[in-house]
């Protein structure tokens, strides 16, 4: 049996020393996108955190394509990571913040912006290369955000609340959009959200957070 | 419309009309001393000029105001070149009434610039005969002098003798052991540069080159030299430096309790450079009237006598008594070098050039 | 500029201005009429001199030098001291502002005992000195825009295959770009204007443009040539300060959340990076103030209280009028008028910099005096405001007015972003609810404004308490300041002079501390408060 792309085993999680949730077990397949629910200061994002690698877990092992990570540096983990706001690099163009992943995975500059243009054709905003990211509305932005997540194949993509900055009708088409996207690019996708309606669209599988461990 | 004034405003128009009232204020109770001619017995104020290192007892002010009524305002804060500066600058219209401090070196510059007024104490008849004709044409009054000399940490020259004269200086016995001031940024510094030039004339850059061969050390002020590079005053390393005749009885008098005995310094007697100190009505003076009285004031039994423990000078007045600790400690400087005011203020720019090029600086 | 900002804030501008213009290019003025009316042509000579473009070429190395130096010791440290929060934050953050304010004759002799000769007078001292000097500054200004910088940005840039050092390269640094260019400017100013640790640490390759001034007016007393070499100073240092402030002008647009201290980095690593920081920091400021509490507790018969309790003593200060615990009141209050002085002409200068156009300009001109030459303006205001018809001597205003000039422009460093960034809907909210302008533009800015400028006017405390220049062009003789008694002091022999004189140094540290520290603790409010305004 191939081993999950992604794979959370008694996890253990805690702010500052001290753990509030322990023995997080999880899975998730290829192309699979999964939802984890919970009201806001539960946790999700420190979940999400642990296993972009940015704090680490307190116990428990983290597994990506049956490598363990547990303690491996952000930056050679694979996992891409999506937040509420888009964070694009200020000082950087619209592609330029695209084929930022893919320089750092060695690519020529010339084949980093090539597919920067690809991503943008494909996510309907085929010219606008050259833009400041400043220029872009909320959802042009997050959409930039997520081809800039997806530009370096992650095996998992970590969505921290994504479209709760936008207005309700936004959210609803850019979920649909999104999803989309993710099953196609073949990522392991966990979006974490507050709100059911969200998660319901977007994800094959939801889960509430406090069923995947036991909180403290 | 109701309009509110920023507090901010408010307080900074307050800062700013205060400022410039209690401005008219000031000139305006300094002006009319122009007009009428003081009283002796009325109140008035004496501005007085001086470098920062003028000192003088709380006592003797008093007493000035109780016998004359003046009430003396002393200015000082920069060093004596800055000071001589600002009063060439505002020569004619003074920031002051009366100059204290002006020396030897700098004095041919003041004189250029018509800063002084002349005027001829009464009191100059008690100084001693050797200054007794050094006013300048009558321009300024010597009110005290010192030297400044090679200093000597004994506890060094135990094993070998200590150095007695400039020309020891450049034996390779003493190599590494001298440390001096710059004389571009220390008075010090270039009393003891226009001293070596008194003694060698035209061969002074030689002896510098000698002294630079030898290892001297070039301090920036006195500070640096004395409290970081000397080893008698502070952490330094160096026995020889180059400070006042005075230095060691200041050394006992700044010292902890109880006072030790003896200095751990000395001073070599060759080679000292004379600095005399003087004083003078400023030209377009306010109270220019107050201002000679000061003078006499300075020159008088009191001031005299407060001047050695006060500024670690000696007197010009003739027949002071020295404290224990000057008779004690400070030799007697037979033949001090000096240069005539002139020479100085002609020579003084290429000297420094000279100098400059000659240590690599 | 929003609709809704009231009419008379055209008008901010004119008080700033006329102190400017009062206490600036008046003196300057009535001392370059005096120079000149009788020696024109020694400035032309100067100018054409190769001395002085030598000099000019040595400082401006060398000057570049410190604020290299000053960026790599001072990026860490504002890191560390403005973003995390450990015990002691609120300490090692006043400590980093210690050195700006100690006189420069004490960290040169602090510095000199404590490495004795291991490091030999010149470049590497002075430069070594400068950043020790300048640390706050960059500590300050680039602390303050890392606060408000997001680390999240860095974990993006990793999740993309970014090493630690390559996101800081690649995220933080351009982020931080306009106060790293602020704040270089102002040290490479400082460095290339300097005077006092030229002079004692420096050799003849460490001159500067101010040094020679000096040596031009109190020794040479050749005033064409200062006024050329000044003249010089002045026009290198505006352009280096405008294009400080054209980098950082950039700046302040961009507030991606509140600034709010974050816990210790939960790796063992990466908390150990943090309170090494700290430590090394720490030891790099305390060391000299260490040595100091030292000397300030020794005397040749071993450690004793004597110059402590000599500070009350008529005897053991220089002017043998007053103790010298009495300089530590005359400073006090010349801090006091200082800040009220600078934090009102600054505060409103920095109002002015919110209006669009020529008004604004005030805000860049009131950096001048950074780079006017201390001896220059020194005997400028003697002359104009040390004689009749105007003297001002007597009213005790000279040396707080003196450094107001120098703290003003900090004060608008403070004050003016704070302003910019503040949401501006506010004033549009309030106005729709009924508010006139004026009263619209308190709503708005009066929260803000009541926190910086305390924190501001405490600043140019802090810049008045350690400054020496104008203290002794402009000083009374009974009434010496701190750093003034402190230098004279140093200037007459004897273990009581280096024992009291270490004294008041450390009184000036710890004076400096509680301030800075009283700074920041109102400073903390406005964090809440912004936090509060502008919800993530």
């Amino acid at each position: 049996m191939t081993p999950s792309r992604l794979d959370l085993q008694a996890l253990a999680l805690g702010y500052e020393g001290r753990a509030f949730m322990r023995g997080i077990d999880l899975r998730v397949d290829a192309s699979e996108i999964v939802a984890i629910l919970g009201p806001s200061g539960s946790g999700k994002s420190t979940l999400l955190s642990a296993i972009a690698g940015v704090v680490p877990p307190l116990d428990g092992r983290i597994l990506i394509d049956g490598r363990d990570v547990t303690r491996a540096p952000i930056h050679e983990r694979d996992v891409g990571l999506i937040f509420q706001e888009p964070l694009l690099f200020p000082h950087l163009d619209v592609a330029s913040n695209i084929a930022y992943g893919l320089r750092r995975h060695g690519q020529t500059r010339k084949a980093a912006l090539l597919r920067a243009t690809e991503l943008l054709e494909w996510l309907g905003l085929g010219g606008y290369e050259r833009r400041r990211v400043d220029e872009l509305s909320g959802g042009q932005a997050q959409r930039v955000a997520l081809a800039r997540a997806l530009a370096p194949r992650p095996a998992v993509l970590c969505l921290d609340e994504p479209f709760s900055a936008l207005d309700a009708d936004l959210r609803q088409r850019l979920a649909v959009e999104v999803s989309a996207m993710l099953r196609e690019s073949g990522v392991a996708a966990i979006h974490v959200t507050h709100d059911p309606t969200e998660a319901r669209t977007v994800a094959d599988r939801v889960i509430e957070l406090s069923a995947l461990g036991e909180a403290l | 419309m109701r309009r509110r004034t920023s507090p901010v405003i408010t307080a900074n128009i307050a800062v700013l009309a205060s400022a410039l009232l209690l401005a008219g204020c000031a000139s305006s109770g300094t002006d009319g001393s122009d007009a009428v001619e003081p009283a002796a017995s009325e109140p008035q104020t004496v501005q007085l000029l001086a470098h920062d290192s003028f000192v003088v007892s709380d006592d003797l002010i008093t007493a000035l105001k109780e016998d004359t009524g003046i009430t003396l305002e002393i200015i000082s804060g920069s060093d004596a070149g800055t000071m001589v500066a600002g009063a060439v600058l505002a020569a004619g219209n003074p920031t002051g009434d009366v100059m204290f401090g002006v020396d030897n070196t700098l004095l041919s510059r003041a004189l250029e610039a018509d800063v002084f007024e002349p005027y001829e104490s009464p009191e100059l008849t008690s100084v001693v005969p050797a200054l007794r004709t050094d006013t300048a044409e009558g321009r300024v009054t010597p009110i005290d002098f010192g030297d400044v000399c090679i200093n000597i940490h004994d506890a060094s020259f135990t094993d070998i003798d200590a150095p007695s004269t400039l020309d020891d200086l450049i034996d390779p016995t003493y190599r590494d052991m001298l440390v001096v001031e710059d004389p571009g940024t220390s008075s010090p510094g270039l009393a003891f540069l226009l001293a070596t030039i008194a003694r060698y004339g035209d061969g002074w850059t030689d002896y510098w080159a000698a002294l630079r061969d030898n290892g001297v050390k070039v301090a920036a002020s006195w500070t640096d030299a004395y409290f970081g590079e000397f080893s008698g005053g502070g952490e330094g390393t160096r026995p020889i430096v180059v400070s006042y005749a005075t230095s060691p009885p200041a050394e006992i008098v700044y010292a902890e309790e109880p006072k030790p005995e003896a200095p751990s310094s000395s001073v070599m007697a060759d080679g000292c450079y004379r600095q005399v100190e003087y004083a003078g009505v400023l030209a377009g003076a306010r109270n220019p009237e107050g201002a000679r009285v000061v003078i006499d004031w300075l020159l008088s039994e009191g001031v005299q006598s407060d001047v050695p423990m006060s500024m670690f000078v000696f007197p010009a007045r003739e027949g002071i008594a020295l404290p224990a600790v000057f008779t004690d400690f400070v030799p007697t400087i037979d033949s001090p070098l000096q240069l005539p005011p002139d020479d100085v203020a002609a020579g003084i720019a290429g000297w420094l050039a000279e100098w400059g090029a000659v240590m690599g600086r | 500029m929003t609709p809704t900002l009231p009419g008379w804030l055209r008008w901010s501008w004119l008080p700033p201005g006329a102190f400017l213009l009062v206490f600036l290019v008046y003196p300057l003025a009535v001392l370059a009429v005096t120079v000149t009316s009788d020696s024109g042509g020694g400035v032309i000579s100067t100018l054409a001199s190769p001395t002085l473009w030598q000099v000019t070429g040595l400082a401006a190395g060398q000057a570049a030098a410190s604020t290299v130096v000053a960026l790599l010791v001072g990026l860490p440290l504002a890191n560390v001291v403005s973003r995390y929060r450990f015990r002691g934050r609120a300490f090692a953050q006043a400590l980093v502002t210690v050195p700006f304010v100690l006189p420069t004759v004490v960290v040169a002799l602090a510095l000199r005992s404590l490495l004795g000769d291991g490091v030999p007078q010149g470049l590497v001292l002075v430069v070594m000195a400068h950043a020790y000097v300048n640390l706050a500054v960059v500590a300050r200004i680039v602390g303050a825009q890392w606060a408000q910088h997001s680390g999240d940005y860095e974990s993006v840039a990793r999740t993309l295959g970014a090493s630690r050092w390559r996101a800081f390269v690649d995220v933080t640094l351009p982020s931080l770009r306009p106060a790293i260019a602020a704040s270089a400017a102002v040290v490479f100013v400082f460095s290339f204007t300097s005077l006092g640790i030229v002079l004692l640490l420096g050799d003849p390759t460490t001159r500067t443009l101010e040094s020679q001034i000096l040596r031009q007016t109190s020794v040479l007393l050749d005033f064409p040539g200062a006024a050329a070499t000044a003249l010089v100073q002045l026009v290198i240092v505006s352009t280096v300060l405008l294009l400080g402030a054209a980098a950082s002008r950039r700046s302040a647009t961009r507030r991606s959340r509140p600034p709010a201290l974050r816990p210790l980095p939960s790796s063992v690593s990466g908390r150990a990076a943090v309170r090494i920081t700290a430590v090394i920091g720490a030891l790099i400021v305390l060391a000299p103030v260490a040595a100091l509490v030292a000397s300030s507790l020794r005397s040749s018969r071993g450690w004793a209280l004597s110059w402590w309790t000599s500070l009350g003593s008529v005897d053991a200060g220089t002017t043998r009028l007053s103790p010298p615990s009495e300089a530590i009141t005359t400073s006090l209050t010349y801090a006091a008028l200082t800040a009220l002085i600078a934090a009102g002409v600054g505060g409103l200068a920095a109002i002015a910099s919110l209006t669009s156009g020529r008004s604004r300009i005030i805000a860049v001109l009131a950096l001048i005096p950074l780079g006017v030459s201390a001896a220059t303006l020194g005997l400028g205001t003697l002359l104009a405001f040390g004689r009749p018809p105007m003297d001002l001597r007597a009213t005790g205003l000279l040396i707080p007015l003196a450094h107001a000039l120098v703290a003003v422009p900090l004060v608008i460093a403070v004050v003016a972003p704070s302003l910019r960034s503040t949401d501006t809907r506010m004033s549009a909210v309030a106005a729709t609810l009924g508010a006139r302008p004026t009263r619209a533009f308190w709503t708005t800015y009066g929260p803000v404004l009541r926190i910086v400028m305390v924190a501001a006017a405490a600043l140019a405390g802090a810049v008045s308490l350690g400054e020496f220049g104008a203290a002794t062009f402009l000083g009374r003789a009974a009434a010496p300041t701190v750093p003034v008694q402190i230098v004279r002091l140093l200037g007459r022999p004897g273990e009581q002079s280096l024992g009291v004189a270490a004294v008041l140094a450390v009184v000036l540290v710890v004076m400096t501390l509680l301030l800075v520290m009283l700074v920041d603790r109102w400073a903390t409010p406005l964090r809440r408060t912004t936090a509060q305004e502008n919800p993530a």
